[in-house]
């Protein structure tokens, strides 16, 4: 029933509710699927799941990695300026580094993961409808979702924690270079700071974002490229909505996360 | 002349189950069991009504070709017959199952005795044509050799010999609509649905799927619905045709009978040729 309720809703103009109805939808079709991959009774679509990887991985890595690595040095030279004028620098970098790792990194993974998987997931939703690809494989007596969602859900999740990962450090290496040879700031200091800002629970939180944000946004790249409609002009619509809306719900979750009192 | 062969060897019923506007009752039935059903359906699309109070029956053996000008409701109705859409009001019945309250465990049930080639390229893109033709036997549990002793099969029947590897999009667009066939009918099917048989298909092409589904149809009982714009040339004259406009149906009968009917009614005449 789900799997056609999927289908029908191309159909329709979907208001905010329904589409969250429909992510809700694929989230419950993906986790079926997950759960007959563990029982043996369906495969996951490795291909699928390499190109998956790749894009939501690889093909970010160059651009998370320079972005990383000039918001450390920004970041390092305002902390040198400030401490050049305020002699406190565990004050200044404890809330650096928190900064960093907290609330850039997992951002910008956030936002560049939507920028290519999340929009490539959508569109190719989108085609796959548009084409009439998805009416083959349901008159096939086969789930879509095993070929949209289902294999780049799992990818994009792993991707972005191992992007998360590798921002971090590389926004703290260069923030931590940029002081050591600009400010002549030790490294014990910073190394310091390093503990003082993030615990256990601070790590735990600032990993479990980016897991969050992507699942967020292949749900709702998922539900922009079902309502994109029959029609190839709904591949673009369904683009740009995902971006928006995936960059518009991974701000509300931070901030959700900042309000939230655990925090 | 090469036609879907369908009604040869079909007894006519005096008073045809199918009751349906503008019948006269004289539209050949194969077999007793009903294989389809549309019991007063209706489909809005966009605020439009799209069916309008369709009935139509269709029974085991029996091969009933769709005819009708665009946005007439063809596709609709055959969407509606595989279960991809759902009538507005109405009753879909398939195998005896009614598709508007069916699940999906159920409708996947039936799937495999149903084939289908839907509009639009329904090939998936990213899989070579041996890929795709294996889709449909991925629900079922086969050993290898099951499997390839059916691709061969559809491959050899189709003459896809030497394009298995291929990907959809080195394919023309009648190789295309050939390895779409050879999927719809790779399980086997009881029931085969074909939104646009001949799209894409020249004459030649065309007479050879045709000639495929007529074996099949008297090996193995194959019922067939097939939709298209116009194609009265390729149908012989006891075979079934119904037509629609605007989601009405407006003749349901023999072919000889809509000839006959085309003579006289105007409307009939519009559609069908173009001109009164």
């Amino acid at each position: 029933m789900a799997k056609r309720s999927t289908q029908r809703a191309t159909h329709l103009r979907l208001g905010r509710l329904q589409r969250i109805g429909l992510a809700g939808l694929t989230l419950k079709l993906c986790a079926q699927l997950y759960l007959d991959i563990v029982r043996g009774r369906a495969q996951l679509d490795l291909p699928a799941f390499a190109a998956a990887l790749r894009q939501a991985g690889l093909s970010v890595l160059p651009a998370l990695s320079l972005v990383a690595a000039a918001a450390g040095f920004i970041l390092g030279h305002q902390a040198s300026q400030i401490l050049a004028n305020i002699d406190l620098p565990r004050a200044i970098l404890v809330p650096l580094i928190y900064a960093v790792v907290m609330e850039l990194i997992p951002l910008l993974v956030g936002v560049l993961v939507a920028g290519r998987a999340g929009v490539a997931l959508a569109t190719r939703q989108a085609a796959l409808i548009s084409s009439g690809q998805v009416d083959g494989l349901l008159v096939s007596g086969l789930n879509p979702i095993q070929f949209t969602t289902g294999p780049v859900l799992p990818a994009m999740l792993a991707m972005s924690f191992a992007l998360a990962v590798w921002g971090s450090l590389v926004a703290l290496g260069a923030a931590l270079a940029w002081l050591v040879v600009f400010a002549d700031v030790p490294p014990y200091l910073f190394r310091d700071a390093l503990r003082q800002a993030l615990g256990p629970s601070t790590i735990a939180e600032a990993l479990s974002k980016p897991l969050i944000f992507a699942l967020l946004i292949a749900l709702i790249a998922t539900s922009q490229g079902i309502a994109a409609g029959r029609d190839v002009a709904g591949i673009g619509r369904a683009a740009t909505d995902t971006m928006i809306g995936a960059v518009t719900a991974i701000l509300l979750i931070d901030l959700a996360f900042v309000l939230s009192p655990w925090s | 002349m090469k036609t879907l062969g369908i009604v040869r060897r079909r007894r006519r019923l005096p008073h045809a189950p199918s009751s349906t506007l503008e019948d006269d009752g004289q539209h050949p039935n194969g077999g007793s069991e009903t294989i389809i059903e549309l019991e007063r359906v209706f489909q809005h699309v966009n605020g439009r009504c799209a069916l309008n109070d369709l009935s139509l029956r269709v029974h085991r053996g029996e091969s009933l070709l769709l005819l009708g000008p665009n946005g007439a409701g063809k596709s609709l109705s055959l969407r509606l017959m595989l279960g991809l859409d759902r009538p507005s009001a109405g009753r879909v019945h398939l195998f005896g199952e009614d598709l508007t309250r069916l699940g999906d465990a159920p409708m996947n049930r039936l799937r495999p005795r149903v084939g289908a080639m839907v509009q639009g390229g329904s090939l998936l893109e990213e899989l070579s044509v041996l890929e795709n033709l294996l889709l449909p036997l991925r629900p079922r549990p086969l050993a290898h050799t099951q499997r390839a002793r059916a691709v061969r099969l559809v491959v050899t029947q189709l003459q896809l010999d030497g394009m298995e590897h291929r990907y959809p999009r080195a394919l023309s667009l009648g190789q295309r609509r050939r390895a779409e066939l050879a999927r719809a009918l790779i399980n086997r099917p009881e029931l085969l649905l074909c939104d646009g048989l001949s799209d894409g298909l020249d004459r030649p092409a065309l007479r050879d799927i045709l000639e495929i589904l007529r074996v099949l149809r008297e090996s193995q009982g194959l019922t067939l619905v097939a939709t298209e714009n116009d194609l009265l040339d390729l149908v012989g004259p006891e075979d079934r045709v119904a037509v629609l406009d605007r989601g009405r149906l407006l003749f349901d009968g023999s072919r000889a009978t809509l000839e006959a009917r085309t003579e006289t009614d105007l409307e009939l005449r519009t559609i069908l040729e173009g001109h009164p």
